[in-house]
């Protein structure tokens, strides 16, 4: 059960396929994207309404016609529900090279779904004023592709939908910090609704929205239960699979998932023009082990624990994800250096609530307790 | 039929071939003796170029794994890793290397080969393959002493390479030689690099030869000597891979003009897709008993490219860009085609399509260029599901069983009797 002051973001993400093919229906594009390194400023500058791609639980048989069993649930979920209409209204995919899967999957999607606009874009790692010019080449070749058959982005456009973003950013992260001081009174289940919501609403429904649910919030401490724990991994699609971590005694106060703050983080880019800005948000973004080395990872999850006052980190983590599980060793051996305790979790698509799942948590609560 | 067994060859330059490979790794063991800063780095770009003009020593962990896998000793290197932590579910190439580097390379027996020198640089890469990114991670966390260059290199497709890709490879290849001059202390002479491409080009235009001799019917050899990629992969640039080929090329053309083929009776022409069994080439020659000869892969067309030595920075940087996306999902579009044209050019009677765990990047995109494969060229296909280094994830019987069936229905289809 969800709190009333997160209702109207609970309905927005069970509701959303409905309501984008409403709008769909009425004239709106709409344009996937599978990870947030996706410059969603500039798809909406375009015309298009962003649309994070998820799989969710369920079960998998067309998607293997096309694709192999060991790939992530994120992914094959994904192609399932494609397969079966499910994204009917996406008039393509666009996405950035965070990882195999992802980069062969926007293939795949091309090959065998209807839609005119899939673009794969490759990002720089370094950053320097090299990778940023080139960078900007990118966004401007994107930025050529999209406006085909829409009007050509001026600046000013793109200023208005940067400022847009920027806000959403910018209260993400407030309701964050009051996570932080212990003073936010919704649940990390609930949390995590009003992250996913913004990744499937119109940036402007959703920008007043969250505008509603701060002022709604009293900024007052809130009682605390439960052993202080980060969360660490890539999508988590179901909410209540943090709820689950909650009712087996820990209490989640950071995260670092690519459905919660991670995509947040910095909430904005400085810069002479638009583009500039979207480029220094991209390039200082916190550490996705897609694009980073578990060091720089390692360095992030110690700032997180120290500023969170979190006990334990729990890895959750995508089955077969290469990125995350290639980190692991290196992830547990530092925090093994500062005396963290670090839990595993595999995910696949039948993801429940299991009774191993709940078991596994309780043990790790009495280690840590002990 | 074993699980892990080695190819029949049958070229004479076979032999030439180990000799080939022994000297490399010797080279590389005598580099640190003989002043030459070693160099790790991955395969399949313009660094090794590069390299050789500036009398580094090129090293490739990803290449130690298929020798590891021939000499057997790939399940000590998976142990190691898997101690660590390293997930079943990751690339083999990756536990192998991690699982060697933090194991048996330290230990005092070496291998058939020796053993991989220690690292004085290490290239590593932010580009191609993720699982390719993390062994480098990891092995920078190994070789702590080591001096790193992280280059980037744009990932995208073969037909979508625009001047900003280009304009951007080509200044991460200057900064990666501006690096190599301070941290291996010597200068590029750029009359040496334009030779050394000079090479490198020779060589791929060797290659292209030596593959268009398999379109001759039957086939003077077979995926079972692919092992002469060997120095496509370690010695790029040099006059020893033009040398090598030269010889290869001259006993194929010789073969080819005497109608010399792999077996007596060459009945089916097949097609091999994704990376091949290393702990098992034989199973290339296990197709010949009913009369089939794989006669081509994916995996050569990564070397099909030309290099113009007059403009050696722009040519690396488009070697560097081509690659990957050549043999990879990032050009699922292009490899439909390399595929479809190859089945057309080597008169392709059926494609087998490893499903390789170890290599996602290599069989995502393998159902849609099954489909095409049926319905442009009415070419049938068989999944073998397995890996490239992991022995554990391959089973025989589910192999012969597959590979039988798909052989004997092939055979029909050509109007051969059972048998």
């Amino acid at each position: 059960m969800c709190s009333e002051i997160v209702n109207s973001f609970v309905q927005a993400w069970h509701d959303h396929p409905a309501r984008l093919r409403r709008l769909t229906a009425a004239g709106r594009k709409c344009i996937g994207y599978f990870c947030t390194y996706t410059p969603v400023e500039i798809l909406y500058a375009a015309g298009f309404i962003p649309v994070r791609i998820t799989g969710g639980r369920g079960t998998v048989e067309k998607a293997y016609s096309l694709a192999p069993d060991f790939i992530c649930p994120f992914m094959k979920r994904s192609l399932e529900k494609a397969l079966a209409g499910e994204y009917d209204y996406l008039c393509g995919v666009i996405q950035s090279y965070t990882c195999d899967a992802a980069c062969g999957m926007l293939n795949i999607w091309k090959e065998n779904l209807k839609g005119t606009h899939y673009h794969l874009l490759s990002l720089p790692y370094n950053d320097n004023d090299g990778a940023r010019t080139y960078l900007r080449l990118e966004l401007k070749a994107l930025m050529e592709r999209l406006v085909v058959d829409t009007a050509r982005i001026s600046a000013n456009a793109l200023g208005q939908v940067v400022d847009l973003y920027d806000g959403i950013r910018q209260r993400i992260s407030l309701l964050y910090a009051g996570r932080f001081k212990g003073r936010l009174p919704i649940s990390a289940q609930e949390l995590a609704y009003v992250v996913l919501a913004g990744q499937v609403l119109p940036p402007q429904d959703y920008h007043e929205q969250l505008e509603r649910l701060i002022h709604s919030i009293d900024d007052k401490d809130v009682e605390q239960t439960g052993v202080p724990v980060l969360l660490s991994g890539s999508l988590v699609e179901e909410p209540e699979i943090l709820g689950a971590v909650e009712a087996a005694g820990l209490r989640i106060v950071a995260d670092d998932l690519c459905t919660g703050l991670r995509p947040y983080s910095p909430a904005f880019g400085r810069g002479e023009d638009p583009v500039d800005r979207i480029v220094d948000r991209l390039m200082a973004r916190s550490p996705c082990p897609s694009r980073s080395k578990a060091i720089q990872r390692a360095a992030h999850l110690r700032t997180l624990v120290m500023k969170s006052g979190a006990k334990a980190v729990i890895f959750l983590v995508q089955k077969f994800c290469t990125p995350h599980l290639a980190d692991i060793p290196i992830l547990a051996e530092e925090l093994k250096k500062m005396d963290i305790p670090i839990l595993v979790l595999e995910m696949d698509e039948h993801w429940q609530s299991s009774g191993q799942f709940q078991g596994r948590l309780q043990s790790f609560l009495e280690m840590i307790v002990l | 039929m074993e699980k892990t067994q080695k190819s029949i060859k049958r070229l004479k330059s076979g032999k030439a071939l180990n000799q080939v490979v022994a000297e490399y790794y010797l080279e590389c063991m005598q580099a640190p003796r003989e002043g030459r800063p070693v160099v790790w780095m991955p395969p399949m770009n313009g660094a090794i170029e590069m390299c050789y003009a500036m009398d580094l020593q090129p090293v490739f962990p990803e290449n130690w794994s298929p020798v590891c896998a021939a000499f057997g000793l790939t399940p000590r290197n998976f142990e190691v890793a898997e101690g660590m932590g390293y997930s079943r579910d990751l690339c083999g190439y990756l536990r192998n290397i991690i699982g060697y580097v933090n194991g048996p390379m330290q230990a005092e027996a070496a291998m058939p080969l020796g053993r991989l020198p220690e690292p004085d640089i290490l290239l590593s890469p932010n580009g191609g393959c993720v699982p390719v990114m993390k062994i480098f991670h990891a092995l920078e966390r190994r070789f702590p002493s080591a001096k790193v260059f992280a280059g980037d290199l744009p990932q995208v497709a073969v037909e979508e390479i625009k001047q900003h890709h280009m304009d951007y490879a080509v200044q991460e290849g200057a900064r990666l030689i501006e690096f190599l001059e301070h941290a291996g202390k010597r200068k590029l002479n750029e009359e040496r690099l334009r030779e050394v491409v000079a090479l490198s080009d020779q060589a791929c235009a060797l290659w292209d030869e030596i593959m268009t001799y398999r379109r001759v019917i039957p086939a003077p050899f077979s995926a079972a000597e692919i092992g002469i990629m060997f120095v496509m992969v370690t010695r790029q640039g040099t006059a020893k891979a033009v040398d090598f080929l030269t010889l290869v090329r001259d006993e194929i053309q010789e073969r080819a003009h005497q109608h010399q083929g792999v077996i007596a009776d060459e009945k089916l022409r097949l097609f091999w897709d994704n990376i091949p069994l290393w702990y098992n080439m034989g199973l290339f020659n296990y197709f010949e008993k009913m009369g089939g000869v794989v006669v081509a892969e994916t995996y050569s067309a990564a070397w099909s490219l030309r290099l113009d030595p007059s403009r050696p920075f722009e040519s690396l940087a488009l070697k560097s860009l081509r690659s990957y996306p050549m043999v990879s999902c990032v050009s699922v579009e292009r490899r439909k085609q390399m595929l479809l044209n190859a089945c057309r050019e080597y008169h392709i009677d059926g494609v087998i399509m490893h499903r390789n765990k170890s290599c996602l990047p290599i069989t995502l995109g393998q159902m849609d260029i099954k489909r095409a494969l049926e319905t442009e060229l009415g070419i049938p296909t068989v999944f073998i599901d397995a890996d490239h280094m992991d022995a554990r994830n391959f089973s025989v019987a589910q192999f012969q069983a597959r590979a039988d069936a798909f052989m004997e229905m092939l055979l029909a289809r050509k109007g051969y009797a059972h048998g």
